[in-house]
């Protein structure tokens, strides 16, 4: 099971932030500048590439928080 | 269906023609810099090609055509089929390859018509008009492919035209094709109106609120997460699968040109088919999206030289609008490919 510190690692790349941001799990995401059509892109491409899962942009939509989209990972991977 | 060969016929030439005027995603406000360097980036496209209010996808075409006419030592007479690929007509009607056929000063007893695809298009038109001359009653054809896509809104796409001959030759290497289609996704990139399903009216040039921003309901469509999810999750398998059908390890493909969507889509592709850069050329930087025209201008833009001196084994990958998807792997030997032409 991945873990949510690697999983933010991951999360910071795939989002490209323009300034440097620390992040925990209760991180809106509405807070996030770059929480963007770009960003989520970068996360599907995430999601694909390190943890084989395929991930919608509805499911996006559905999540509030950082948290939120880390348990795609395993809502996904059942 | 899914794969199918071509024999007999020869690819003989390529040319692309991109109008001069150049716009850059970079050439913004101060305020919002930052944010489009992240959007450049992240898309891998700076610069695009927009035609001037007055030209065509078609003017590009033409150009392309008779440019590859002259240097093939082809006389106009001697073409015996015109295939256009486009989803920028001149016109709703009538076809634009008849248009075109007496603009070329073609012969009248061709058959000329229009093939409505996009990104996918390269492929399926080499496909269509091979299909065409493989029996040997075509000797010669012209294929133009291409798309008036760019706009000032988005940051994606760029216009092109190109023009490729194919020749009926019965010492032709096998051309193998993987070609597919997928209408439950046809959503993800259109245009919702100006078709008969919704003809256009007064209120759809009023904005109204879309998810990321005010839009115009004639503005195109584009739901990237679909189209992303579609490309990488279809395109490594056609391409693995191609090859298989084909009995031609990947590793013996010379270069892989694939769609130029944005840097995200290509660059997971190819990371997914572990194909070392080198292997993928790209026009993203400099060109952006140009939608079927992406895979010739491509082949002319960064691996011409080669082309056009030595054989060559090419992967040919388009996908998107439809959806739709094609591949095709062709050998090539010593084609006619003028440099990249500007109007």
């Amino acid at each position: 099971m991945p873990d949510i510190a690697g999983f933010i690692a991951n999360f910071n790349t795939a989002v490209d932030f323009q300034e440097q941001r620390e992040l925990s799990g209760g991180t809106l995401l509405a807070d996030l500048p770059e929480w963007d059509s770009l960003a989520a892109l970068g996360v599907i491409i995430m999601f694909d590439t390190e943890y084989g899962l395929t991930v919608t942009g509805n499911d996006l939509k559905k999540c509030t928080s950082v948290q939120d989209v880390f348990a795609l990972v395993e809502s996904k991977g059942k | 269906m899914g794969y199918a060969a071509i024999r007999n016929v020869r690819y003989r030439g390529l040319a692309s023609c991109v109008p001069k005027n150049v716009v850059s995603n970079l050439d913004c406000a101060e305020q919002i810099k930052s944010e489009r360097q992240r959007l450049v980036r992240n898309i891998g496209i700076e610069k695009r090609r927009i035609c001037y209010p007055w030209q065509c996808f078609s003017d590009l075409a033409v150009a392309a055509a008779e440019k590859l006419l002259a240097d093939l030592n082809w006389a106009p007479e001697e073409v015996d089929a015109l295939v256009v690929v486009t989803q920028s007509p001149d016109y709703l009607i009538p076809a634009t390859a008849i248009i075109i056929q007496d603009r070329l000063k073609l012969k009248t007893s061709i058959p000329a018509f229009d093939i409505n695809l996009g990104c996918s298009g390269y492929p399926y038109g080499l496909y269509i008009l091979g299909s065409m001359m493989s029996s040997g009653d075509i000797k010669k054809g012209l294929v133009l492919i291409g798309d008036k896509c760019a706009s000032l809104k988005d940051p994606l796409f760029s216009d092109c035209g190109t023009a490729t001959a194919l020749e009926y030759d019965s010492d032709a290497p096998v051309m193998h094709f993987d070609l597919n289609s997928d209408g439950s996704g046809y959503r993800a990139i259109m245009l919702p109106v100006g078709g008969h399903r919704r003809p256009t009216k007064f209120h759809h040039f009023i904005p109204e609120q879309g998810e990321s921003g005010a839009r115009l309901p004639v503005d195109l469509v584009l739901d990237g997460t679909a189209v992303l999810n579609f490309s990488i999750t279809q395109v490594p398998p056609a391409v693995r699968r191609l090859c298989e059908s084909s009995a031609i390890e990947i590793g013996n493909v010379d270069y892989f040109v694939f769609h130029q969507a944005n840097r995200m889509i290509n660059e997971t592709i190819r990371k997914k088919l572990g194909l070392v850069a080198e292997k993928t050329p790209s026009t993203l930087a400099d060109f952006g999206n140009t939608s079927s025209a992406s895979i010739p201008l491509t082949m002319t833009q960064r691996i011409r030289g080669e082309l056009v001196t030595m054989p060559r084994r090419l992967l040919l990958c388009g996908f998107g609008i439809g959806l739709s998807w094609a591949g095709c792997i062709l050998e090539t030997e010593g084609i006619c490919m003028p440099e990249l032409l500007e109007v």
